[in-house]
């Protein structure tokens, strides 16, 4: 490769160390890598402050955990975007225009070791992301396991178009969804009709709605506030509108709420 | 079956197939028989099965009723084919009268001008046309429904349509591209320029051929027909139960699948059979262009793949007609076997619509850097990698089903493993462009966009894989965005990309470049600034397939229907620019772009035989560049 | 290009058509086959999963195994006799009739467990329902059954006149009756895979 046209042929054989310093002086080389820091400085910055501006407010460690991959895998893409993009760029910045075509350009017809080092870093990528994934699956399914005592129960019926919330164990039903903070949850989740999905959005946490079938998920607020919960599945002419509020509120507000309501507290 | 070959004139037989039927059949009458069947079925099956109707409630979603519309819709159908002659064939077989040369030769439309295009043409040229015609209409409603759909979103309030009507244009627009997506490569291009490229006089079956094309015609009325029956509430996904509930435009969505699911079978199995058995002397297969090989691996996934979707859609009709309970859970059925039985298709259909786009693009941009592929083997590989996992990750739209939460690991292993055959088909397309000086071409810009588009659309896949991600993303607005950065922004654009490249050959003349210029950009910086609007909407916690949205997410959707509009405009110019040079446009020379590959070695009009003698290929068709 | 005829059919060697041809079906076999699979898949899946105790509800009648072997063991002895009669065009005078008529035969038997099926209900308003999943998948099987039934009689139907008929090169002849033997041969299979599945109750 070193004997590209715009770069001077060496009367000596160079040495592996001036080989690889003439690679990287050469003008198109030097602009690539140019633009491989710039890109993938683009992206990382795009996933430092494009999530956390964009997605509303993190109440549980769920939603946290799905905002940091999105972040992280921003991250270690971002040097591969970053090859993808300053190759293209370079070439592109070489245009040629005119109506006949331009000159032939080297015969690379392929390079193994490139071919092995992509293949390889791909895989090393797809890795990390897997591993990542199931460590994260893995540990919201044992935290699920170890509160299943101390938890709370609410059973979620979507029906078109409407949440309805049962807290068993309180004695009451509501439609907005109110939870105490810190203390886990278990949401028991079906339909009366079609498919809907739960998704209480600042929870970060779904699951469909199915007739005649209970699914469950689990999370533990960990901040008060508001929340929102939309259906995620489309369930019919107003799937736009099934949403409701609710809160995440300190214990004694919750408890307080639960008594208004009707209910009892443990 | 027979192809044909160019012989001296005093060798051919004088034709008189005058007086035979063949002669007289034509869409026309097709539709005429089409529409006799479909009055038949309909008034037949209405007086067997409206004894109850009276009885219901609401008699346009009974069962009665749907069987009535299904009945009748598959009946056009059978009854187009009959009309336009497409059985003759197999009656001529069965009586054991073949066709003879001259009959076939009359069928492939030789000397019939442009009346061809309305008959059950063989030539293969023929059917890239009609495809492409076809495709173009297709992604021109499809578009003008995603028009409406932004129109209705660019404000909160839904101001413009009802509830009814969204999501029948959600679910509409949804199916009509997809179906479009699925043959707007492999139709066109699969059809007219491949067998010329693998040196071959015809397609290996060219009844079928004709056949694959007119079924697919007769999905379009029946699609279309949903509009007058109410619509369809489901959405592209037509999930049960939502769709046993649904009124009676269901029946038009089922029998669309149904027939096209025949139509892809039949094309699938023709496409892949050309080209295993028909290509010429010397093309072994590490000689074989890589659109072809994109080609055929696309069609030959399609064939085991689509008709899981059929069986799903004939579970949904029989739950709606005979009171079966495939997805019924009060008899004992579940909506998890439709998601099942869908998604099993639905990935592998993804790539089949993804894959022929990027082998178009890899098609182009060695010649218009004039550098060889970069690594053909890995070109294949990437391919065959994609296609082989991607019957192995369908659940991954199940993961927050609840349908078996203990799967979600495997599941999200196979799926990130399609990251590395992916990874290589960016490295195949980099490494061509990488020291070579593009010619900056229409077909080449479409290159460099795809590029940028489907990283963009594969990071964010990357997301929706991972299981604890997907807990927020599933459903929102960011899969929609995440979706239409692979189907359109990668699929579309190399599709777009083959046909600037490839309408000289087809039409005869160049595309208008100015024209093609001015919407290439529309198109894209309209396509990015919509999509990215979508994407914030979806981070947000927007969910997909809403009429209706929070003041909240006010900008973001402006922003996403600011960019709809631009793209939308920048289709139409793209649509003018090919009608408009297909008549005045500049007259091609035979190989425009100076490329390798042997359809531009045939002038245009391409003769009825593509070629006077097969080709002999010696090496592949990427031998460019100086030095080595 | 005017409107001159200057083009002929080309004909390529018997053994290339053949071939072509045999590819052609094998692939139409694996679409077939992925839709049987679907059914298959729906059958186990259903049963395995007795939503609301709905496979079988109580007091459903369903069909005897025996029934199910009935409709299947047509198709293999169709096909085992068209492979009889596959090489010689004077023993398919004979084989060619022993197909079609066992093949009709078979089709009726489907036809006819289907217009008795056990396991319908009649709600007041004289609706028809299927009571329960099993009794969904059964009638889809059956029909697909009957589908295939339907398309080898007229498989069958075309050798048999064709035999009389036309007068093939034997290169040829010989190619077209084994690609009709892939077909035969898969249908046997998918009926003896079917009529397993249907064992399972
Ligand atoms: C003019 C360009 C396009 C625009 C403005 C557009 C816009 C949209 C919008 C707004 C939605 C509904 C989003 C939602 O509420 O979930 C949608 C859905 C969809 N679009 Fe497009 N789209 C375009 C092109 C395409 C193309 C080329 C394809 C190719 C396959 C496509 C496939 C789909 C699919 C499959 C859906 C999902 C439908 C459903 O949810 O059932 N779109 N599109
Ligand atoms: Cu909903
Ligand atoms: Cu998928």
């Amino acid at each position: 490769m070193a004997n590209h046209d715009d770069h001077a042929v060496e009367a000596l054989p160079p040495t592996p160390g001036e080989r690889a310093t003439g690679f990287i002086k050469r003008n198109d080389v030097a602009r690539t890598i140019g633009l491989f820091v710039a890109y993938t400085a683009i992206f990382i910055i795009l996933g430092k402050y494009f999530y956390p501006k964009w997605m509303p407010t993190i109440m549980s460690k769920e939603m946290k955990s799905a905002e940091t991959i999105m972040i992280w895998f921003t991250y270690i893409s971002a040097p591969i975007a970053g090859i993808v993009l300053s190759v293209a760029t370079n070439s592109f910045l070489n245009a040629h225009r005119g109506d006949t075509p331009p000159p032939d350009g080297p015969a690379i017809r392929t390079n193994g070791p490139i071919v092995v080092l992509w293949t390889v870093g791909s895989l090393l990528f797809t890795i990390v992301a897997i591993v990542w994934g199931l460590l994260e699956v893995n540990s919201q399914a044992v935290a699920a396991a170890n509160d299943a005592k101390s938890a709370i129960t609410v059973e979620v019926t979507g029906s078109q178009w409407l949440w309805t919330f049962n807290y068993p164990a309180q004695g009451i039903e509501t439609h907005d969804l109110n939870l105490p903070v810190g203390v886990p949850v278990i949401f028991d989740v079906k339909s009366a009709d079609v498919n809907h999905s739960f998704w209480p959005v600042q929870l970060g946490i779904k699951v469909d709605a199915n007739a005649q079938v209970t699914t469950v998920i689990h999370t533990t607020p960990t901040m008060v506030g508001a929340i929102e919960v939309k259906c995620a599945e489309l369930c019919g002419l107003y799937h736009a509108y099934m949403e409701t509020n609710g809160a995440v509120m300190s214990k004694t507000d919750f408890n307080a709420w639960v008594t208004a309501q009707g209910g009892h507290t443990a | 079956m027979s192809t044909l070959d160019k012989a001296p004139a005093s060798a051919r037989p004088v034709p008189n197939p005058k007086r035979s039927l063949i002669t007289r059949l034509h869409m026309g009458t097709g539709v005429v028989v089409g529409v006799i069947f479909a009055l038949a079925a309909y008034y037949g099956l209405h007086s067997l099965y409206t004894t109850y109707t009276d009885k219901v409630a609401d008699p346009l979603s009974s069962h009665d009723n749907n069987i009535v519309l299904l009945g009748a819709m598959l009946s056009w159908s059978v009854g187009f084919m009959v009309g336009i002659g497409a059985f003759i064939g197999p009656w001529r077989w069965l009586i054991g009268k073949d066709l003879t040369d001259e009959e076939i030769l009359y069928l492939a439309g030789d000397g019939q001008g442009t009346k061809r295009y309305f008959k059950y043409c063989t030539d293969h040229k023929v059917v890239g046309i009609q495809y492409l015609v076809g495709v173009m209409t297709m992604l021109g409603v499809g578009g003008t429904m995603a028009m409406m759909i932004r129109t209705n979103l660019a404000r909160p309030g839904a101001h413009f349509v009802t509830p009814v009507v969204y999501n029948s244009l959600v679910g509409l627009h949804g199916i009509t591209m997809i179906i479009a997506m699925i043959i707007v490569a492999t139709g066109p291009f699969g059809n007219y320029i491949m067998p010329i490229m693998i040196g071959a006089y015809d397609m290996a079956f060219p009844r079928l051929n004709a056949l694959s094309w007119w079924v697919l015609f007769t999905a379009i009325p029946v699609l279309c027909s949903a509009w007058f029956l109410g619509g369809i509430p489901t959405g592209w996904t037509a999930y049960a139960p939502l769709s046993t509930q649904a009124g009676p435009g269901m029946n038009s969505f089922i029998a669309t699948i149904i027939i096209f699911a025949v139509s892809t079978a039949v094309a699938g199995m023709n496409i892949t059979t050309t080209v295993v058995a028909m290509r010429t002397k010397g093309m072994k297969w590490n000689r074989v262009p890589i659109f072809v090989i994109g080609a055929t691996i696309s069609v030959a996934l399609a064939i085991p793949a689509f008709p899981t979707f059929m069986l799903a859609m004939v579970q949904t009709g029989l739950d709606r007609t005979f009171n079966t309970g495939f997805f019924d859970a009060n008899m004992g059925g579940s909506g998890w076997l439709y998601a099942n039985l869908f998604w099993i298709m639905g990935h592998p259909e993804v790539y089949v619509i993804l894959i022929p786009g990027v082998a178009a693009l890899m098609e182009i941009a060695p010649v218009f850097v004039r550098k060889p592929l970069f690594s053909y083997n890995a070109a294949i590989l990437g391919f065959a990698g994609i296609a082989g996992l991607s019957v192995l990750v369908w659940a991954h739209h199940m993961y927050l089903a609840g349908w078996a939460p203990s799967l979600n690991g495997p599941f999200m292993v196979t799926t990130e493993m399609i990251s590395i055959p992916t990874g290589l088909l960016f490295l195949v397309l980099i490494g061509t462009i990488w020291r070579g000086k593009p010619w900056l071409k229409l077909p080449m810009l479409s290159v460099f966009a795809f590029i940028w588009d489907f990283l963009i659309g594969g990071i964010t896949g990357i997301y929706l894989s991972d299981v604890p991600a997907d807990n927020y993303l599933h459903g929102s607005m960011f899969v929609t965005a995440h979706f239409h950065f692979t189907l359109m922004g990668a699929a579309l654009t190399g599709a777009i990309g083959g046909l600037a490249y490839w309408y000289p050959k087809m039409t005869g003349r160049m595309l208008n470049e100015r024209a093609g210029y001015i919407s290439f950009w529309l198109v894209q910086i309209g396509f990015n600034v919509l999509f990215f609007g979508m994407f914030m909407a979806g981070a947000e916690g927007q969910p997909r397939r809403v009429i209706d949205y929070a003041a909240f997410y006010k900008n973001s959707n402006l922003v996403s229907t600011i960019g709809a509009y631009s793209v939308g405009i920048g289709m139409i110019v793209l649509l003018w620019a090919v009608i408009h040079s297909w008549n005045k446009g500049k007259v091609a020379p035979m190989n425009p772009w100076g490329a390798k590959t042997l359809e531009w070695t045939v002038p245009y009009p391409v003769p009825l035989t593509n070629f006077d003698e097969l080709p002999i290929i010696t090496s592949d068709p990427y031998g460019y560049g100086k030095g080595k | 290009m005017s409107a001159d005829t200057e083009f002929r059919v080309h004909h390529d060697s018997d053994a290339a058509v053949g071939r072509r041809e045999r590819l052609g079906v094998r692939l139409l076999i694996v679409a077939d086959g992925s839709f049987l699979f679907g059914m298959i898949f729906s059958y186990f899946y259903l049963r395995n999963l007795n939503n609301n105790g709905g496979w079988l509800p109580k007091g459903v009648h369903h069909y005897s195994i025996s029934s199910a072997w009935q409709v299947a063991i047509p198709f293999v002895i169709a096909a085992i006799s068209h492979r009889l009669g596959q090489e010689n065009k004077q023993t398919r005078n004979l084989t060619s009739i022993v197909t079609f008529v066992v093949l009709l035969v078979g089709g009726y038997l489907q036809w006819k467990q289907m217009a008795h099926m056990p396991f319908l209900l009649t709600d007041d308003g004289g609706v028809v329902s299927f009571n329960g999943a099993y009794a969904s998948n059964w009638v889809l099987m059956a029909g697909s059954g009957l589908f295939h039934y339907f398309l080898g009689s007229f498989i069958a139907l075309g050798i048999l006149i064709r035999n009389r008929t036309t007068d093939l090169p034997h290169e040829l002849d010989l190619w077209r009756q084994r690609v009709v033997q892939s077909w035969f041969t898969w249908c046997a299979i998918a009926a003896v895979l079917t009529a397993l599945t249907l064992s399972v109750i």
